[in-house]
């Protein structure tokens, strides 16, 4: 969080995080596509040739004034491939909050894990942790064959009993909703 | 009054009133004698603290997002073949313009960029003073125990979630 008292504006990074080919950039895209382009600047992606995110993905938001103050949202994508880790690393630095996009089906279990710990390692050189920081769970790719319960998904992922939501990102469904819950975990955080 | 700002170690720092002048007066000064196109002094998460220059034509979030991001990569770069240190600027070289990066201690950085017509050893030069500059007001600044919570009080809490209600349709 960035709070600047002159300009009066406070700046809040969320970062979506989880496994490679999961939804994170879909999630920023369908964001840039549906938000006011007053209230919002243009996505920024650095994409290899395959079009997979190579360092990040970046959007920002704002709301105009609200009570005098300014506030705006920085969204980050990290790159999910494991041969990245020292990129998520730095994203994740300053984040005040994370979503993590888990992909539903069931051949992707692994991956949600091996990336679920590596945010938490990432966290705790931070001297932070999944136990305690903001951080929201988005099932993904809802519309997909051979996909988990949700019932299993808070089995196998939602450890630490954090706020969840379906999505299709791809459609945009569920997509402002857990932004929207981000969001609210940062302000209540503060 | 304060400028609050986290740095990378997660402390929080507090820019009095009359530094964040010295830090914008600094960041102005290298703008006009570079006449150049941007100046922004930010921190290495990617948040713009003072800039000037073209802001209606430049997004100054979307380069300093980007630049603080490059700036991240080159220190892998310089961690990969065995410098003790990170490398302390990169240099763009574009058709018109040119972009100039240089870190400020640990935890911040500085991006400018300028016309091809100004030198570039200029630039290296008083951006080089404008560094030690800065460098000596950072050293000066004092850890912040407040939170923001006097900032973010529970009106502008509950009038920024209608404000997102609205924007995001619900």
């Amino acid at each position: 969080m960035h709070v600047d008292p002159f300009r009066q504006e406070i700046i809040f990074k969320i970062v979506y995080y989880g496994p490679g080919l999961g939804g994170k950039t879909t999630n920023l895209d369908f964001i840039h596509s549906q938000i006011n382009p007053k209230l919002r600047g243009e996505l920024v992606t650095l994409k290899t040739k395959e079009d997979r995110t190579l360092y990040f993905d970046f959007l920002q938001l704002e709301f105009g004034r609200v009570n005098g103050k300014k506030p705006r949202f920085h969204l980050y994508t990290i790159p999910g491939q494991v041969y990245y880790g020292y990129s998520r690393k730095i994203i994740l630095k300053g984040a005040d909050a994370v979503v993590f996009v888990a992909d539903s089906q069931s051949i992707r279990m692994d991956e949600n894990w091996k990336t679920l710990a590596d945010l938490e390692e990432k966290l705790i050189l931070q001297n932070k942790s999944l136990t305690s920081f903001p951080w929201v769970l988005q099932y993904n790719k809802r519309d997909l064959p051979n996909i988990e319960s949700v019932r299993a998904l808070q089995t196998k992922l939602n450890f630490f009993d954090v706020p969840f939501h379906e999505a299709m990102a791809n459609k945009g469904q569920g997509v402002f909703e857990t932004l929207r819950t981000a969001i609210q975990l940062v302000l209540a955080k503060v | 009054m304060t400028n609050n700002n986290n740095n990378n170690n997660g402390k929080k720092w507090v820019f009095s009133e009359a530094s964040f002048e010295k830090i914008n007066g600094t960041v102005n000064d290298l703008c006009s004698r570079l006449k150049a196109h941007v100046v922004i002094f930010a921190d290495m998460n990617g948040y713009p603290i003072s800039f000037c220059g073209d802001t209606r034509r430049i997004d100054m979030n979307n380069l300093t997002a980007v630049g603080a991001g490059t700036f991240s990569a080159t220190a892998e770069m310089a961690h990969l073949v065995h410098e003790k240190q990170q490398f302390k600027y990169i240099y763009h070289e574009g058709e018109s313009q040119n972009i100039y990066l240089c870190n400020v201690g640990e935890d911040y950085l500085m991006i400018i960029v300028f016309s091809k017509n100004t030198a570039v050893g200029m630039v290296r030069a008083l951006t080089a003073h404008a560094v030690k500059k800065l460098s000596g007001l950072l050293s000066d600044l004092q850890v912040e125990k407040e939170k923001a919570t006097e900032f973010l009080d529970d009106e502008f809490r509950s009038l920024l979630g209608k404000e997102l209600d609205k924007s995001f349709r619900f």
